[in-house]
């Protein structure tokens, strides 16, 4: 009789260890993806992808990490150059304040669109926006952790 | 150039089957819950055995050759397989944290007395609905690529949420004076726990959209900074349909969620702990007005300000909780040491939805339920991280919202049956006993790993569409 009671009392502390054996195992899985993302270099403010470029420069799918300032234009001193007829030479400026991403048209001649709709002067966006200057189209994503 | 795709034809549209991905994480963590949920099964076995226990008749023989385990765990190692097959490089620690949730569940579902569910009796309907959730997690987590499907249709999804709340309001009935329950034909659920996720799906779409605009403008009213006033009204209707549904379907635990998980969303996608306060302070302010004006309101605040001064009325369910605990003590009895029944009745009644994490309490002690509190703090974390490295914000407050909802409705219920906060009738996900906990539970974990996809492609937002149309600029004259 002792001896089933022993062992109930095994079992019992085998489970419970077992619960925390599995809560140990996870622990580990996430402090390993936490120091990989930890790692990589995370200064990035935010992300424009390249969805459609038909000039070739930048290339389509192509990604930019964003600086808190960064101008968009045909000029080469541009921090994004666009190498499209319908850009102008500084374009639009990307600057990022207060956590927020703002697009400012910088006068171009043919305008700067957030999801298809002109902006005038300096306009919010929100990671997911989708950024159209001339004929070159660009996504704002979040910066990649 | 040559990467460029042709627009609305989606990506891989093609039946090309995706290279298996091998997830050696998921199934080393699947073993150790194999293992675990073994020796829990061992030591209900034995303990019921000492117990000389003649038995709730139809779940010896369930027990004794272990097919209910079994079957859960090749449930698992079918989803993780279908994971493996889908080829995505996907989130490999929610499949097991679940499984081990649904396990712990089935060991305390096989225990109870079996006539608690008509037909298959308890263990057994328990373990159908946990498949069926355990595939929902799966197929999900293995098929869903795209989220525009939940982006685009926001306003309708509220929609859709808000019908269901209606019609229940209207064709409900009443079940412990609450009104949840809906049936259809044969088929009976609890449609708040599908309006929980589709109200994350709504406040993803309308947070991510507005964002900039709730951040960047405020007005200010005294040292408080609002939101902008338009922005305020779906503010307000969220706080009254949260209040309606304590006046109209008594169920404060649902309302306590919606909000709750609202202003952890607000808090996500803004920054702004004004908002939060403001929040609660209006939830406070509501709250007290519904304490003076409605008695199952009143009823539930007295039982947790004094349970005592009615334990063998009112306050019955939560003194027996809290005796559960105390029986427990630190180790706990072991499983299926717990008090069985008083008389052919439970110990504590709606033992098996409403507090099993008090059944768990006494049965595996404040350690074990420390441990399981662990697995829902994992769900949280998992939640978040992907929120943190998702490419947008859509993603990101769907991703939060979805794992706060899991661990704000852990948290509300163990809470309440610890008598921490006033008790509400709402279930431990992967816990307790009932078909639409379960499924909708099935649903958002699959979500969480469909979103969790780092695959260069896939966050694919919507290219085209109504939501987010993008007309080519007119150009200048030249």
């Amino acid at each position: 009789m002792d001896g089933t009671i022993v062992a109930i009392w095994m079992l019992r502390l085998l489970f419970l260890a077992g619960l925390y054996a599995f809560l140990w195992a996870v622990v580990r899985v996430l402090l390993r993806d936490l120091r990989a993302a930890a790692l990589e270099p995370g200064a990035e403010l935010g992300r424009l992808l390249v969805l459609e470029s038909p000039g070739g420069e930048p290339e389509v799918g192509a990604g930019f990490s964003l600086d808190a300032v960064t101008t968009l234009g045909r000029d080469v001193n541009a921090t994004i150059l666009l190498d499209d007829e319908f850009v102008s030479t500084m374009h639009a400026a990307l600057t990022y304040r207060g956590r927020v991403w703002y697009l400012e048209d910088l006068g171009s001649t043919n305008g700067s669109f957030v999801n298809g709709s002109p902006v005038e002067g300096t306009a919010p966006l929100a990671f997911g926006d989708e950024l159209q200057f001339g004929n070159v189209r660009l996504r704002l994503e979040r910066p990649r952790r | 150039m040559t990467g460029s795709q042709p627009t609305g034809v989606p990506r891989g549209a093609g039946l090309r089957l995706p290279r298996p991905r091998f997830r050696p994480r998921e199934l080393g963590l699947l073993a150790i819950v194999a293992t675990v949920l073994a020796v829990g099964s061992a030591s209900l076995a034995a303990t019921r055995a000492l117990r000389g226990e003649a038995d709730p008749a139809a779940s010896a023989g369930f027990l004794a050759d272990g097919s209910g385990l079994l079957s859960f765990i090749g449930g698992l190692l079918a989803a993780h397989v279908l994971l493996v097959l889908s080829g995505r490089r996907t989130d490999q620690v929610l499949l097991p944290t679940v499984g081990m949730l649904g396990g712990i569940s089935l060991l305390l579902m096989e225990r109870l007395p079996q006539s608690l569910a008509g037909g298959l009796g308890l263990g057994r309907t328990q373990l159908v609905w946990l498949l069926a959730s355990v595939a929902l997690v799966g197929v999900i987590g293995a098929v869903v690529r795209s989220d525009a499907w939940l982006r685009l249709y926001k306003y309708s999804w509220a929609a859709v949420g808000v019908g269901i709340l209606l019609v229940t309001f209207v064709f409900g009935h009443d079940v412990n004076g609450q009104r949840l329950t809906l049936s259809v034909g044969p088929v009976s659920g609890q449609p708040s726990e599908l309006i929980k996720i589709l109200l994350v799906v709504f406040l993803a779409g309308y947070l991510s959209e507005n964002r900039p605009l709730l951040i960047e403008e405020s007005s200010r009213v005294g040292p408080l900074r609002l939101p902008p006033i338009p922005y305020l009204a779906p503010m307000i209707a969220m706080w009254a349909i949260a209040l309606s549904i304590v006046v109209v379907q008594k169920d404060l635990g649902a309302a306590l969620l919606f909000f709750a998980v609202f202003l952890l969303l607000l808090y996500i996608a803004t920054a702004r702990v004004s908002f939060v306060v403001i929040g609660i302070m209006a939830l406070l302010l509501g709250g007290a007005f519904l304490y003076q004006l409605l008695p199952h309101v009143r009823v539930r605040v007295d039982i947790w300000l004094d349970p005592f001064a009615t334990a063998s009325g009112n306050g019955y369910q939560v003194v027996q909780a809290l005796h559960a605990f105390a029986r427990g003590g630190l180790l706990g009895t072991g499983l299926g040491g717990g008090l069985p029944t008083i008389g052919g009745v439970l110990p504590i009644p709606a033992l098996h939805t409403d507090f099993p994490f008090a059944a768990l309490g006494e049965e595996l002690g404040l350690v074990g339920i420390l441990g399981i509190l662990g697995l829902y703090l994992v769900v949280i974390e998992r939640g978040l991280r992907i929120a943190a490295s998702a490419a947008d914000d859509f993603r990101a407050i769907l991703a939060a919202g979805l794992s706060l909802v899991i661990g704000v409705q852990a948290f509300i219920i163990a809470a309440g049956n610890l008598k921490l906060i006033p008790l509400t009738g709402i279930t431990l996900p992967f816990i307790s006993y009932g078909g639409s906990s379960l499924l909708a539970s099935g649903v958002i974990v699959g979500l969480l790993i469909a979103l969790s996809d780092r695959g260069r492609d896939l966050p694919a937002v919507a290219e085209s569409g109504p939501g987010r149309v993008q007309r080519m600029p007119e150009h200048g004259a030249r």
